[in-house]
């Protein structure tokens, strides 16, 4: 520990900026050893100082970037034509090292140095040539998502949720009706319909607050929708649930009152687009949360009717840096699983039906992780 | 379970096993061409040959056995599926800088072998099962003509969840990180094609003190096991190849017999040793036949034709006579101990991963498990679970990869 610190510190303090085949104890550290090594530079004065035309190299190496300002710096490498990025270092504190790994295919780059309370700067361009790695056989080159390009998204996002949350009310409220009438056949009928209008609105949970747990809480069934289940499914009488059901009533009026008024903070769509699934998986799939209706499917349904309604949104921003066509196909597949699966109770999936729907689940969640690195926020200018 | 074989030449096999593990094999086999890194010096061989790694290779001290059904939906997506195992168990055995994804997507590589995972660290093998040549995929006039489902036999008792499957991988390391990481990774990339039917974990003991390392009973395992490095034999023994009637595609592969055997050890725990010797018909200590002195004396059955000194229901006696016609009946054993919990009557589960390559299942596996039907050391064992599989052929060379024989 205290010798790696000691390396990294004379590392950022070396004023020799040439480039370097690796050896040295800082460069150890990082275990890339036996890569080409570059030393790059930031500070104000100077971003990406230490590469040029004519050190260079294509192929897998290693950039030690080392931050000489007194500030903290994002640095990124681009192509300047399109600004995409194909690496970057984030919050890299002042006289400190960090390696930036790297394949570079032919081609010309910069690094784009961004401190805080300071204008980017980008370097100079680098024309890398060398043999080995074609054009379009480098890491993969995204070009940034910035706060504004996904502001149009979050306010469509935010239209949406506030035209669903009337119909929610009204599905609460009729819940709310057959519960205090006793009438326990038509409460568990629109428990479930109630249930599912809220399950929909998957990416707004954060957003929601505290006030989520209350109403569906995934760990217990003292409150919300799940207590509502509890009773009706495991007691088989409304008897002592208008209380319960009332609550719930009067905390999606209130998310209903609140809606106009909550600014959806842009960066989190794309961390929903993946996590609504993950957390069916984990919720759903699993029959965490059933607590006797037996509807873990149709909640699933319900959840992939929220991740198309965020992905719809998003598609514009997706469609030139991830492989949407997988996306979509792998979308496809866990929507007809669920449909051959039909509304049964986890419990009664046979093994081949159980593992088909494991596998389109696993493969969706894998298909849609890229979705939320890209998608990331991240500053350009 | 302690099932024998003929032994011979024991003790020049350790001294091969020595070369083995600095690269006699890999000359024999191809080197790998994709290799990364530095292969460690423990590396027994590369990935690439012309049969896989995990048959004649030195067993390393931890394994796991995942039996998975494939769920892709048709050809094309098992052709798929066989193409992303071959390159990350490629990946995964060479080691190596894993590949930088920039700002595209979460890291490729779960880090929990470091920045840049050693190679050599893994040794990993690929089977099917006969289910795999269902009408799903279209392949039942390619399946291997001697693979069949595991059927009970008389003294199992089978548990549906824990057998069969239509793939299975071994995996084997000399740490559970290793193991850990594998798996990981190799589901990650085909969580889509293929979901984990049943699993199990296992490791080698050292030997204790010397010898062939011992199982959970205390005696010795694999004494006997026919010589890996007379390739003759092998070829004999293990590997199919033209003129056994097997489809093309099934040349270099192998058989492989998994059972899962718990052992009843608190039971057993309370036999006599001389018992326990008689049941097995080798010493505890030194593993020697009882008409012997060391481990690797042949037992001399004709000179004990009614069973005086080696009783004839004896482990070692039945499962193999050591008699010219049952030669061609000795299979590689290279099993691997397995410890997990305890049971509803506070005993512990503990057994055996008893695996057999063999070229015939019917002539080898089958013949000495008929044999050994009734013998005394079934009262202290059950077999509850594992299957038939067919070791597909090696992945030669960068531009193969598994079963592409079987799906071009």
């Amino acid at each position: 520990m205290a010798l790696t610190g000691a390396a990294v510190w004379q590392l950022s303090g070396g004023a020799g900026a040439a480039p370097s085949a690796g050896g040295t104890s800082g460069q150890q550290a990082d275990g890339y050893s036996g890569l080409p090594h570059t030393l790059v530079q930031v500070s104000p004065g100077g971003c990406g100082a230490g590469w040029s035309s004519g050190h260079t190299t294509t192929g897998l190496q290693v950039f030690d970037i080392s931050n000489s300002g007194i500030a903290p710096a994002d640095v990124q490498l681009v192509e300047p034509a399109s600004g995409a990025v194909v690496g970057e270092v984030e919050g890299l504190a002042p006289n400190r090292s960090r390696p930036l790994l790297v394949r570079l295919a032919a081609g010309s780059y910069a690094f784009r140095c961004l401190q805080q309370d300071v204008d980017a700067a980008t370097g100079p361009t680098v024309k890398v040539t060398g043999a080995g790695t074609g054009a379009g056989q480098g890491t993969p080159a995204v070009v940034p998502v910035t706060q504004q390009d996904l502001i149009p998204a979050a306010l469509a996002y935010q239209h949406w949720v506030a035209g669903q949350l009337p119909g929610l009310v009204t599905d609460v409220d009729a819940l709310h009706s057959a519960v205090a009438s006793g009438d326990l056949a038509g409460a568990k009928q629109r428990w479930l319909t109630a249930h599912l209008a809220y399950e929909r609105l998957g990416a707004a949970y954060g957003a929601f607050g505290d006030v989520d747990d209350e109403i569906n809480g995934p760990r217990s069934h003292d409150t919300g929708f799940h207590g509502v289940e509890y009773g009706l499914w495991h007691q088989g009488s409304t008897t002592g649930l208008e209380p319960v059901a009332a609550k719930l009533l009067s905390d999606v009026r209130g998310l209903e009152a609140a809606w106009p008024k909550v600014q959806l903070d842009p960066a989190v769509l794309g961390v929903r687009a993946h996590e609504i699934v993950e957390n069916a998986i984990e919720f759903e799939l699993s029959g965490r949360t059933d607590y006797g209706s037996d509807s873990n499917l149709a909640t699933v349904g319900a959840n992939l009717d929220g991740t198309t309604e965020v992905l719809t949104l998003l598609r514009p921003l997706l469609i030139s840096r991830v492989p949407m066509p997988r996306i979509d196909a792998a979308m496809a597949a866990a929507r007809a699983q669920l449909t051959a699966a039909g509304n049964t109770p986890l419990g009664s999936l046979t093994q081949p039906q159980r593992e088909k729907l494991n596998a389109v689940f696993g493969d969706l969640v894998e298909q849609l992780a890229p979705v939320a690195s890209v998608l990331e926020v991240r500053r350009t200018q | 379970m302690a099932r024998d074989a003929v032994g011979k030449n024991v003790a020049r096999r350790s001294v091969l096993a020595g070369a083995l593990a600095t690269g006699a094999a890999a000359a024999l086999t191809g080197a790998s061409a994709a290799r990364a890194s530095t292969p460690s010096p423990a590396a027994p061989r590369g990935f690439h040959g012309a049969h896989q790694a995990g048959v004649l290779t030195p067993k390393r001290r931890v394994a796991a056995f995942v039996s998975f059904d494939v769920t892709a939906g048709d050809r094309a997506g098992l052709a798929d599926l066989f193409g992303a195992l071959t390159d990350r168990v490629r990946t995964l055995t060479a080691g190596g800088v894993p590949e930088p994804l920039g700002i595209s997507a979460p890291p490729a590589d779960s880090g929990v072998l470091g920045p840049v995972p050693p190679g050599g660290l893994l040794t990993a093998l690929v089977a099917v099962g006969a289910s795999l040549f269902d009408e799903r995929f279209g392949l039942a006039a390619q399946r291997p003509v001697r693979l069949g489902t595991m059927p009970a036999f008389p003294d199992d008792d089978l548990d549906p969840s824990v057998c069969h499957g239509d793939l299975l991988l071994q995996l084997e390391a000399d740490d559970t990180d290793v193991i850990a990481n594998a798996l990981r990774d190799i589901a990650r990339h085909t969580r889509g094609a293929m979901q984990v039917r049943w699993r199990i974990d296992g490791f080698a003991s050292p030997p204790r003190p010397v010898g062939t390392p011992r199982n959970l009973m205390g005696f010795r395992d694999g004494t006997a096991n026919p010589d890996t490095t007379d390739t003759r034999l092998m070829d004999q023994l293990l590997w199919v190849d033209a003129g056994q009637g097997e489809p093309a595609w099934a040349t270099d592969g192998s058989y492989l017999a998994v059972r899962l055997i718990r052992m009843l050890v608190e039971f057993w725990d309370r036999v006599g040793i001389t018992e326990q010797e008689r049941m097995f018909g080798r010493r505890k200590d030194s593993g020697a036949p009882l008409d012997g002195q060391t481990e690797t004396d042949t037992p001399d059955f004709g000179a004990d034709p009614t069973g005086d000194v080696i009783p004839m229901d004896s482990h070692m006696r039945l499962a193999n006579p050591r008699t010219a016609q049952t030669a061609e009946q000795r299979l590689l054993r290279r099993g691997f101990n397995y410890d997990r919990g305890t049971d509803a009557d506070g005993n512990l589960d503990m057994g055996l991963v008893f695996c057999a390559f063999q070229q015939d299942l019917e002539r080898q596996f089958v013949t000495v498990q008929k044999r050994l039907a009734g013998e005394p050391l079934v009262d202290y064992i059950r077999p509850f679970g594992g299957g038939y599989f067919f070791v597909l052929p090696g992945v030669r060379d960068a531009n193969d990869r598994y079963a592409r024989g079987l799906l071009g």
